[in-house]
C-alpha cells in the first residue's frame, strides 16, 4: 500500500488534484457571476489578488494568519459588490463585449496598482501547515498537511456553496433571479440586490483561491492569479459555463490533465494543455459537457 | 461642387488610394520635422496602428473579441525573426509576407474551434492563446533562443537617403529615420487595403453578421466562414505589425508580448473608436505619444518616474481610461468630437423661396 502511495502516479494524481481544486474554486465563483449576470468577469483573479494583499498586509506584524485570511476574504467580498455596483450595473442591456472590456481594464488597474503599492517581487507568506510530504515505513507519500489543507478547505467552500444554493432562501432567490428575473421581481424578489450578492459571494470563493495560492509555495505577486485565471476559465467553459458541478469537474480535470502532460509528455507544451482540451470538448460539445439544454450560441 | 465633397461622396478605390497617399505623405514629411528619438515612436505607433487596425476590423465589422492579438503579434515576430535570422539577405518584403501569412494561419488554427463561439467564450479562448505564447516562446530554446530573444539585423539606409544628413550623427539619424518611414509606408499600404476590405462584399458581409446573423444566414452568407475570414485577416495583420515591432526594436524577446499588450491593444481601439480607419490612427498616435504622456502625468503629479507608482503608471492610466471610455463614451474619442464638428460643418443652404433678393 504504502509502495503504491509513493509511486509516481499518485503523486501526479495527487499534485493535479491539489492544482485543481483551486481551479475547481475559481471556475466555481466564475459560474455564480456568470449565472446571476451573464458577465464572465475577467478580472475575477486580479480580484482576488488584490484582496489577498490588502489582507496580508499585516501579517508579519503580530496578526495571525487566520484573521489575514478572514480580512483578505471580506476585503474580497467587499470588492466584488462594488464592482458589481460601480462598473457592471451601468452595462446592463449593453452590447455583450462591453463589461468583457470594461472588466479586462479592471484587470489592468488592479495588477498595476498592486505593483505600484506591494511591488512585483514574489511574497512569501508563512503557511499554517508543512509543505513536506508525509513518510510511511521509510517511503515519500506525495502528501502534506498543506496539500491536504488545500483540498479539505476548497472541497469545503463548495459544499457551503453547494448548501446556500439548495437549501436557504437566499439561495433559492439568487437561482429565481438568474432564471427568471421578470417573474421574480413580481414575485418580490428584490433582484438587483440578488445581483449585488451574487457577486459578493463569488468574490468570497475566488478570494479563498487566490489565499490558499498565495500560501502555498507559488507565492504572492501582481500577476500571479492570471495562469489560473486562464485555467479556470476553461475549466469552467468545458463544464458548461452554466453548471457548478461541471464548473469543480472542469477544474478536476484540467488540473489532472495539465499535471500528467507535464511528467509524461513534454514540459514545453504544457502551457498549451488548457487550449487543447477546451478545442477537444467544444468539437465534440459545443455546449459544454454539463449543460443539459443545448442553447443556441453564435 | 469642390472636387473634394464629390470625393467624400461616392468613395471608391481611387479615393480611398488618394485619401491614404495623402496621409501617408503628410506622415512622412512630418518626419523630416521630428528629431530622431520621436521619429522612433512614430514607428512604433505606425506598427501598433496596424495591429489595432486588424483588432478593429475583427471587433467593429464582425462583432467579434480577442484577447489573442498580441499572441499573434508575437507569432508574426518570431516567424519573421527566425526566417530573417538564418536568411539574412531575403528582402524586407517577403520577410513581411512570410509574418502575414504565418500570422494568418495562426489565427485561422484559432479561429476554427472559436468562431463557434461568442463574446465570453471567444475573449476567453484567445486569452488563453496570448497566455500561452510567452511560455511556449521561453520553453522552445532551440527554435525561439528562449528568454534573450533573437537578434533582427537593422535595417541598411540606401546610399541617396544619407544625403539629407549631415553633421555628427548624421549615419545614425538617417538610419532611425529611414525606419521610421519604411514603418510609415507599411502602414499606409496595411490601411489601403483596409479600408477596400472595409467596403468590399466581405466587409458587407461582415457587417450584416454581426447586426442580423439570421437575416445574413438567408441571404446565403456562410456564417462561420465569414467570421473565420474575420479572424484570419485580424491574425494577419497582427503578425506584420508584430513583424514591423521586433523590426524596429532590432529583436524578438519572449517579454515584449505580454497578456498586458493585449490589454493595450484593446484599449487603443477603444479609444480611438471601434471599426474605423481614424480610430486606429488616433491609437496609434496615442501609443507613440504614451511614454511622454506618462511622463508628464508623473511629473504633474509629482510622482518620482523610477518609483513603483512612476513605473505602473501607464498600466493605471490606460486600465482607468479603458473602463471610463467603455462607460461614457463607447464609441471612441472621435464620438466626443462630433458635436464639434457639427459646429464648424457648413450650414444647409437654404431653398430659393426663402432667400431674399
Amino acid at each position: 500500500m504504502s509502495a503504491f502511495l509513493s509511486s509516481a502516479i499518485m503523486h501526479n494524481i495527487f499534485g493535479g488534484l491539489a492544482q485543481g481544486v483551486i481551479y475547481s474554486l475559481v471556475a466555481l465563483s466564475l459560474v455564480i457571476i456568470w449565472q446571476s449576470t451573464h458577465v464572465l468577469n475577467f478580472a475575477q483573479g486580479a480580484m482576488a489578488m488584490f484582496a489577498t494583499y490588502v489582507g496580508m498586509t499585516e501579517i508579519g506584524r503580530g496578526v495571525g494568519y487566520w484573521w489575514c485570511v478572514l480580512i483578505s476574504v471580506l476585503v474580497g467580498m467587499a470588492l466584488g459588490g462594488a464592482t458589481e455596483r460601480v462598473l457592471i450595473r451601468p452595462l446592463y442591456g449593453k452590447p455583450e463585449i462591453n463589461p468583457i472590456v470594461v472588466m479586462v481594464g479592471f484587470l489592468g488597474v488592479l495588477e498595476a496598482l498592486a505593483a505600484a503599492i506591494w511591488t512585483s517581487t514574489t511574497r512569501n507568506i508563512t503557511e499554517p501547515f508543512s509543505q513536506i510530504y508525509f513518510q510511511s515505513n521509510g517511503h515519500l507519500v506525495f502528501l502534506s498537511s498543506f496539500v491536504i489543507f488545500q483540498i479539505v478547505l476548497a472541497i469545503s467552500i463548495m459544499l457551503f456553496v453547494a448548501a446556500l444554493f439548495r437549501f436557504t432562501k437566499l439561495g433559492l432567490q439568487l437561482r429565481a433571479s438568474a432564471l427568471a428575473p421578470e417573474v421574480s421581481r413580481l414575485l418580490g424578489v428584490r433582484v438587483s440586490r440578488m445581483l449585488t450578492i451574487g457577486w459578493i459571494l463569488s468574490a468570497g470563493v475566488g478570494s479563498i483561491a487566490a489565499v490558499i495560492i498565495a500560501s502555498g509555495s507559488f507565492g504572492l505577486f501582481p500577476t500571479n492569479m492570471d495562469g489560473i485565471f486562464v485555467a479556470s476559465f476553461i475549466a469552467a467553459a468545458v463544464g458548461g459555463l452554466e453548471s457548478p458541478i461541471g464548473a469543480v469537474a472542469g477544474g478536476l480535470i484540467i488540473g489532472l490533465v495539465e499535471q500528467f502532460i507535464l511528467a509524461y509528455w513534454s514540459p514545453n507544451v504544457a502551457p498549451l494543455s488548457g487550449i487543447i482540451i477546451l478545442v477537444i470538448v467544444l468539437m465534440i460539445r459545443p455546449q459544454g459537457l454539463f449543460t443539459k439544454h443545448a442553447s443556441r450560441r453564435v | 461642387m469642390n472636387w473634394w465633397t464629390s470625393l467624400r461622396r461616392q468613395e471608391t478605390t481611387h479615393s480611398r488610394l488618394l485619401g491614404v497617399l495623402f496621409l501617408t505623405l503628410l506622415t512622412l514629411a512630418i518626419t523630416f520635422i521630428l528629431p530622431p528619438v520621436a521619429d522612433s515612436e512614430l514607428a512604433g505607433g505606425a506598427a501598433i496602428a496596424i495591429v489595432i487596425l486588424g483588432l478593429s476590423w475583427l471587433t467593429g465589422w464582425s462583432g467579434q473579441i480577442s484577447l489573442g492579438n498580441s499572441g499573434f503579434m508575437a507569432v508574426g515576430a518570431y516567424a519573421a525573426g527566425i526566417w530573417a535570422h538564418h536568411h539574412a539577405t531575403t528582402p524586407l518584403f517577403f520577410t513581411f509576407v512570410l509574418a502575414i501569412v504565418i500570422g494568418g494561419i495562426s489565427g485561422l488554427i484559432i479561429a476554427i474551434p472559436s468562431t463557434r463561439l461568442h463574446g465570453p467564450y471567444l475573449a476567453g479562448m484567445t486569452l488563453a492563446f496570448s497566455a500561452a505564447v510567452t511560455p511556449l516562446a521561453q520553453n522552445f530554446t532551440s527554435v525561439t533562443g528562449g528568454e534573450g530573444g533573437i537578434f533582427m539585423n537593422s535595417l541598411v539606409t540606401p546610399k541617396w537617403f544619407t544625403h539629407f544628413f549631415s553633421g555628427q550623427n548624421a549615419a545614425i539619424n538617417a538610419n532611425a529615420q529611414w525606419t521610421a518611414d519604411l514603418a510609415v509606408v507599411t502602414a499606409g499600404v496595411a490601411f489601403f487595403f483596409m479600408a477596400n476590405l472595409f467596403h468590399s462584399r466581405s466587409g458587407r458581409a461582415m457587417r450584416l453578421v454581426r447586426d442580423n446573423d439570421v437575416a445574413a444566414e438567408l441571404m446565403g452568407v456562410n456564417l462561420s466562414r465569414t467570421r473565420t475570414m474575420a479572424f484570419v485577416v485580424s491574425a494577419a495583420f497582427a503578425g506584420l505589425g508584430g513583424a514591423l515591432y521586433s523590426l524596429l526594436e532590432a529583436s524578438v524577446r519572449p517579454e515584449t508580448f505580454p497578456i498586458t499588450l493585449s490589454i493595450t491593444l484593446l484599449t487603443l481601439m477603444v479609444l480611438g473608436g471601434i471599426g474605423t480607419l481614424s480610430g486606429a490612427v488616433i491609437g496609434g498616435i496615442i501609443y507613440s505619444f504614451s511614454a511622454n504622456l506618462v511622463s508628464h502625468v508623473n511629473a504633474l503629479t509629482g510622482v518620482n518616474p523610477t518609483s513603483n507608482l512612476g513605473a505602473n503608471m501607464q498600466g493605471i492610466i490606460f486600465g482607468v481610461l479603458l473602463i471610463l471610455t467603455m462607460l461614457f463614451a463607447p464609441r471612441g474619442l472621435v464620438s466626443l468630437a462630433t458635436p464639434m464638428k457639427r459646429l464648424f460643418r457648413a450650414r444647409p443652404q437654404k431653398p430659393a423661396s426663402e432667400q431674399v433678393h
